[in-house]
């Protein structure tokens, strides 16, 4: 039943202002709200119906007509600036300070929203020349422009009364995409200087896919560095031609200390190896990174045909200069290590090979493949062989401005071929949505950041919120495709929510961004 | 519909009508904008405006409990088709803003409210100075008829305590109970000073707000109440009484004599309806080709299954 106050069971109206021992009882007034009851379908023109409007009605008009009474001290005392557009406080902030409002030259301050907001839970006092503000004139004076209109605030107080902490945006302080991906802690001061980078001594480095010898060699012994880079001097390179084959190519800057040290060590390709004393290095000044491999025995120690007993110790200037040389290599210990067994197939897998092996053509059984001579005649003979492929197709097909997506000769995977004749491609939200310009009219209003958060919030680091919020109203135009891309885009990774006002019924909308998953196998 | 104005007028019409209420019935409506958006801030004259029919929505935050969002207190937000349905009866007034007059301190009325500041406080003093001295005459009387003493010593006693009370008293300034108003304070209820200080009605843009406001006029001239149905994917929820007691039986959506509408949207609208079970009407207005008067054409969607 209605929790009615006793003091006033009719309602009166009168003035609005309230005198001294009307703030009084004031003191003792009930903090409940009355529970609505369930709801007729069919107006029959009983009393019983008539009286329970009625009760309705009175309950009604009693909670509307209330006025708000606060104790002098609990209310925080501020001045309304209409040249900045912000609220000023005169006495200290509240419990509210944690959440909302700002320092501005040494004063704390409120956005006009958060200030009537406070006005209207009772915990603010405007003065705007020296005369306290009501509500109606905060909404009248607080939400003229059209950054902060009454529909905004609809959604601003709807929000905070349901708990949220509710910020207004600020585009600048969206990190980047990189920013993101680098996952640089977010501070305040964007000016923030990057730390020296200390001068590294790392070498320029140069074709190193053939200079083995130096960087390797530096690698092993930084003690050397400093002599290196002495010796390296001469041997700079500046262009790389094409291997030239003629020429014999030597690493230079090895120097007598380092062969020494490396003749004493290892060899690798015994386990008691002794290491032959190395010949005179051909000290060659300069180098210039060309393999003569004609003249370089690679083993082949799988083949069949010839099985060597070891191994000649190879040239010391083919191996990392470190290294020097090394001994001859025993191939039995390896051989061991290899299957060398014949394969023994049965007689239906040697038939299966047999008919696989119709149709292969062995590539170095090819007679006009071994006319070729170098790499570049061989892809002329890929080239005609083709052509002549494809005079095998109909003309009319193939020889027209407009030839088939596809040729069946050629293999493809189903996942190409389905690619390759769809006509829509799927995109992403985000595609193409950092070219797009900014628009007047659609625009992030607010940050949301949850409820539970807010024994923690800090004012200074807020983090990552909850949900960004554009103000719209079903008499405007719907987001269209273009601001949908557009606000995704400037919120970052942040959902975007769009809170459409109807007369003061807010209703909550977001679209997301997902992939229809494609099933091909193949 | 038999005659549903009948029975609305008899479930609003009251007959224990104070004088107060009985003046107010005859105020004119002050409605203040707020950016593009008609605005009541004044209680009695939502009061007023509900009697004659015009509902609105609330948007504002409750002074009893401000931190929720179940029942919102003032102001009243109304349609645009609300207000302008009131002035054109006579009984609202559009206030012009005076935010951007008087730019300068007003010494007056600021002494005004310095004084009757003060005034509260030394009454409010006194009030609770009074509301201790009976509580605390009660509780020793009821101590006295507790023990039986002797008449004059509880007597002496109770003497002492009342002066013990008033010496030691004090009431501090920020005890005191201050209001902060919702309305704006100042002007008069005077009807004709409201209708001296009245601007015009904004006009109305296009053809679909005139067709809007003509469906809104002549279903409440019917008697029914009228909100508005954003959510419903309409233009009007029509309830055949106060909303605050009544279901609504129609969701309205205005569309003009000329516009054919796709068969999609006709079917979502219908499914819409059935399944919150309310009737969908499709409203337009023209010129009725009897009489050259205007008038409104409604049709009905029911889902209906042949079975």
């Amino acid at each position: 039943m209605a929790d009615q106050n006793k003091t006033s069971a009719k309602v009166e109206f009168g003035n609005e202002l309230l005198n001294p021992s009307e703030l009084f009882e004031a003191r003792t007034r009930s903090h409940k709200i009355p529970v609505r009851g369930q709801k007729d379908f069919i107006p029959t023109g009983a009393d019983q119906q008539r009286d329970r409007l009625q009760q309705s009605l009175d309950e009604h008009w009693n909670l509307v007509s209330e006025e708000r009474v606060e104790r002098l001290g609990n209310l925080v005392k501020a001045v309304w600036i209409p040249s900045d557009m912000i609220v000023e406080l005169q006495s200290p902030a509240g419990k509210f300070w944690q959440t909302m409002g700002f320092s501005a030259h040494g004063k704390q301050c409120l956005h006009p929203e958060e200030a009537l907001y406070l006005m209207e839970c009772g915990n603010l006092q405007v003065f705007y020349q020296d005369l306290p503000l009501s509500i109606q004139e905060g909404y009248e004076r607080f939400l003229y422009s059209k950054t902060m209109s009454i529909q905004h605030y609809q959604v601003f107080g709807h929000l905070k009364r349901l708990g949220y902490v509710v910020n207004r945006f600020d585009p600048s302080s969206v990190p980047s995409q990189y920013e993101r991906q680098l996952n640089l802690p977010q501070s305040r001061d964007r000016s923030g200087r990057l730390p020296k980078r200390k001068h590294s001594h790392s070498p320029t480095s140069r074709h190193t896919g053939t200079q083995e010898g130096p960087t390797s060699k530096r690698m092993e012994e930084e003690k050397d560095c400093n002599r290196e880079e002495e010796d390296k001097n001469p041997d700079s390179l500046p262009d790389l031609s094409a291997p030239d084959i003629d020429e014999i190519q030597t690493a230079s800057h090895v120097d007598p200390t380092t062969s020494t040290e490396g003749g004493q060590g290892r060899s690798w390709w015994s386990k008691e190896g002794s290491p032959e004393p190395d010949s005179e290095l051909p000290g060659q000044p300069q180098s210039s990174p060309r393999w003569d491999f004609s003249s370089i025995p690679f083993p082949d120690l799988g083949s069949r045909r010839w099985l060597p007993s070891s191994l000649t110790s190879p040239d010391p200037c083919l191996l990392p200069g470190a290294v020097g040389s090394v001994g001859a290599c025993d191939v039995a210990p390896w051989l061991q290590r290899l299957n060398l067994r014949e394969v023994r197939m049965s007689r239906r897998e040697w038939e299966r090979e047999q008919d696989r092996d119709r149709y292969r053509r062995d590539i170095k059984q090819d007679r006009e493949v071994r006319r070729c001579r170098n790499w570049a005649e061989y892809q002329e003979l890929q080239e005609r062989r083709i052509q002549r492929s494809r005079r095998d197709r109909p003309a009319h097909l193939w020889e027209g401005p407009v030839t088939p997506l596809h040729d069946p000769a050629q293999v493809t995977s189903t996942g190409e071929l389905l690619d390759k004749i769809s006509v829509i491609k799927s995109t992403r939200l985000l595609e193409g949505a950092s070219s797009l310009k900014g628009s007047e009219e659609w625009r992030i209003c607010f940050n949301i950041y949850q409820p539970d958060t807010v024994a923690e919030f800090k004012k200074s680091a807020p983090g990552k919120p909850y949900s960004r919020m554009c103000v719209c109203s079903f008499d405007g135009p719907v987001p269209d495709l273009w601001t949908l891309k557009l606000l995704a885009f400037q919120s970052g990774d942040v959902p975007v929510t769009y809170a459409v006002v109807d007369h003061g019924d807010i209703s909550f909308y977001s679209f997301k961004d997902f992939q229809i998953p494609t099933d091909v196998s193949f | 519909m038999d005659s549903p104005e009948q029975k609305i007028t008899k479930t609003v019409s009251r007959e224990d009508a104070s004088k107060e209420s009985m003046a107010n019935s005859r105020h004119v409506i002050g409605i203040h904008f707020c950016g593009p958006t008609p605005l009541v801030w004044r209680a009695d004259e939502l009061k007023s405006a509900r009697e004659l029919g015009i509902i609105g929505t609330l948007v504002g935050s409750l002074a009893r409990q401000p931190r929720q969002n179940t029942r919102l207190g003032r102001p009243l937000e109304l349609l645009p088709e609300e207000g302008r349905l009131l002035a054109d009866m006579g009984r609202a007034a559009v206030i012009p803003d005076s935010t951007n007059e008087d730019p300068e301190v007003n010494p007056e009325q600021v002494e005004q409210y310095h004084a009757g500041l003060e005034n509260s406080f030394q009454e409010q003093g006194a009030m609770v100075l009074a509301d201790r001295k009976t509580t605390l005459l009660r509780v020793m009387t009821e101590k006295h008829n507790e023990d039986s003493g002797s008449q004059e010593d509880s007597d002496g006693a109770v003497r002492d305590r009342l002066e013990a009370l008033e010496h030691g008293f004090s009431f501090p300034r920020t005890a005191m109970a201050v209001q902060l108003c919702t309305a704006r304070a100042g002007l008069s209820h005077c009807p004709e000073v409201r209708r001296f200080l009245a601007a015009d009605w904004p006009t109305p843009r296009d053809e679909r707000s005139e067709t809007r406001f003509r469906v809104f006029r002549d279903l409440r001239r019917q008697g029914f109440y009228l909100t508005s149905a954003g959510k419903f994917g309409g233009d009007y929820l029509v309830y055949p009484g106060d909303p605050l007691r009544f279901h609504a039986y129609f969701i309205v959506v205005c569309i003009s004599m000329d516009e054919s509408m796709p068969l999609c949207d006709v079917l979502a609208i219908a499914r819409l309806g059935s399944n919150v079970k309310k009737t969908v009407l499709l409203c337009s207005s023209g010129e009725s080709q009897e009489d050259d008067r205007e008038e409104v054409v409604y049709t009905s969607l029911q889902w209906s299954g042949m079975v």
